[in-house]
């Protein structure tokens, strides 16, 4: 077991340059896609060594079903510091399992609510104008998905802007960019090291939408322009913090993308590139977190084995 | 009482809430001024109790979706909005009621910090020629 079974809870770390990179140099929708793979390897492996270190750490608990000489001094030496490290995985394993529940059922809830609220509005299409005075849009995923634009939203846009904001949640749900989110937020439940991952793939389903947008209307520039209409007329709560020293924000960033001539090309980057490198760091990463966890698992298995009188 | 229980056992199919208070609240909608709860379940077809449509009005109270008036002994209803504004206001809820769900739903965009303000409008102004229009409509708005 050793420290193998501690490196897939720091191996995330390898993926940052990549969530960093991808933004500029890939295309949304190969950046998304890579992130969220190694997101999700990383904390499956992340939780499957949190499980092992869970099983070890039970030991102290009264009637657990580890065998009765898992106390022997050749069993000890084989799984090492498994008291404090056991303890503290127990927590974080409760922890974890919480966290990731919590936002599993508020996520069901607000899709639920979300498609009960549309339910009497006539289906013949997939666009569902409600009259309310605050600007807002929304793409609800199920089946089928629907589009909700308030009043508010449609009134302070262009007709072309109106069909780049449809364009835009149509291919949200055509792409079921809401799976995406989903397994990106649960994998930095597990693993918080996973967060800017969360966020880039966050930004880059916009980004992707963005862009298909901006190709089935035909302008990027219209687009760009029905981003920065419908953020400026959203009277959104602004953040608290130093706004004034902070990065811009995704929404500038969405629009300067769209004033670029072109999105990066969909093509792999070269390898000898800083995003080729970064990517090759984070699969590396990954497929030394996989081997890990691997070994990990494994070790507690003959461990268990060799412990166990037949 | 006991009509209303034969009634509710003699339905064809179980029916959820929602379809019923769109039911309800579309044949409010259709009336040409405040009517009484009887009426309502006449338009309906008599399938439902007298009770149910009670319940279902005042469900539809509650969510503000109706409003009531008393004339001499009974009450008078009148819909506030239609199907697209009784879903008007349970979106309104949901999303006031939920901070997380820019999260869950895409949202086509997200909240906007007053530098970022700037910075948009900047590559606006930059960027293209504006539209009179679209313009106008949103300086009205703000008024």
């Amino acid at each position: 077991m050793g420290v193998f079974v501690f490196l897939p809870l720091i191996l995330p770390l390898t993926a940052l340059p990549i969530a960093r990179l991808a933004e500029h140099h890939l295309h949304p929708r190969t950046a998304v896609r890579l992130l969220t793979w190694i997101s999700v390897s990383m904390a499956v492996c992340s939780s499957l060594c949190l499980g092992l270190l869970f099983v070890v750490g039970t030991a102290q608990i009264p009637g657990n079903p580890l065998p009765d000489n898992w106390s022997d001094p050749e069993v000890r030496a084989a799984v090492p510091f498994h008291e404090e490290v056991g303890t503290a995985a127990v927590i974080v394993l409760v922890t974890v399992l919480t966290m990731c529940s919590v936002t599993l059922r508020r996520h069901l809830r607000i899709r639920a609510r979300a498609q009960q609220a549309l339910e009497f509005v006539p289906r013949d299409s997939d666009l569902a104008v409600l009259p309310d005075g605050n600007p807002y849009a929304y793409a609800v995923p199920g089946t089928p998905g629907r589009i909700v634009v308030s009043t508010g939203m449609i009134d302070s846009l262009a007709d072309d802007e109106r069909r780049a904001l449809v364009a835009h949640e149509r291919s949200h749900l055509a792409n079921r960019h809401h799976r995406y989110l989903l397994a990106t937020q649960l994998a930095s439940c597990v693993n918080p090291f996973l967060r800017p991952l969360q966020k880039a793939v966050a930004y880059g389903t916009e980004r992707w939408a963005d862009e298909e947008a901006a190709h089935t209307v035909g302008s990027r520039r219209v687009t760009a322009r029905a981003v920065a209409r419908a953020a400026l007329v959203s009277q959104h709560v602004p953040a608290p913090g130093f706004a004034a020293f902070a990065a811009p924000g995704p929404v500038p960033r969405r629009v300067a993308a769209l004033l670029s001539p072109e999105a990066p090309p969909e093509t792999w980057p070269p390898a000898h590139s800083p995003v080729g490198l970064a990517a090759m760091v984070a699969a590396a990463g990954t497929a030394a977190s996989a081997l890990s966890a691997l070994n990990a698992a494994v070790a507690l298995l003959l461990v268990l084995k060799a412990a166990t009188p037949l | 009482m006991d009509r209303s229980r034969g009634d509710a056992g003699r339905r064809p199919r179980k029916r959820g809430q929602g379809e019923l208070e769109s039911q309800v609240l579309e044949v409010l909608s259709s009336a040409p001024e405040p009517v009484t709860a009887g009426w309502v379940q006449q338009r309906l077809g008599g399938e439902l109790a007298y009770t149910t449509v009670m319940t279902i009005l005042s469900r539809l109270l509650a969510k503000q979706a109706v409003s009531r008036s008393r004339s001499g002994r009974v009450y008078l209803w009148l819909a506030a909005s239609d199907a697209a504004g009784l879903a008007a206001i349970r979106m309104r809820r949901m999303l006031d009621t939920e901070s997380d769900r820019d999260a869950v739903l895409a949202s086509f965009v997200s909240a906007l910090p007053p530098e970022d303000e700037r910075r948009l409008r900047a590559l606006l102004a930059g960027s293209t020629e504006e539209r009179p229009a679209a313009e106008r409509s949103a300086a009205e708005r703000e008024h």
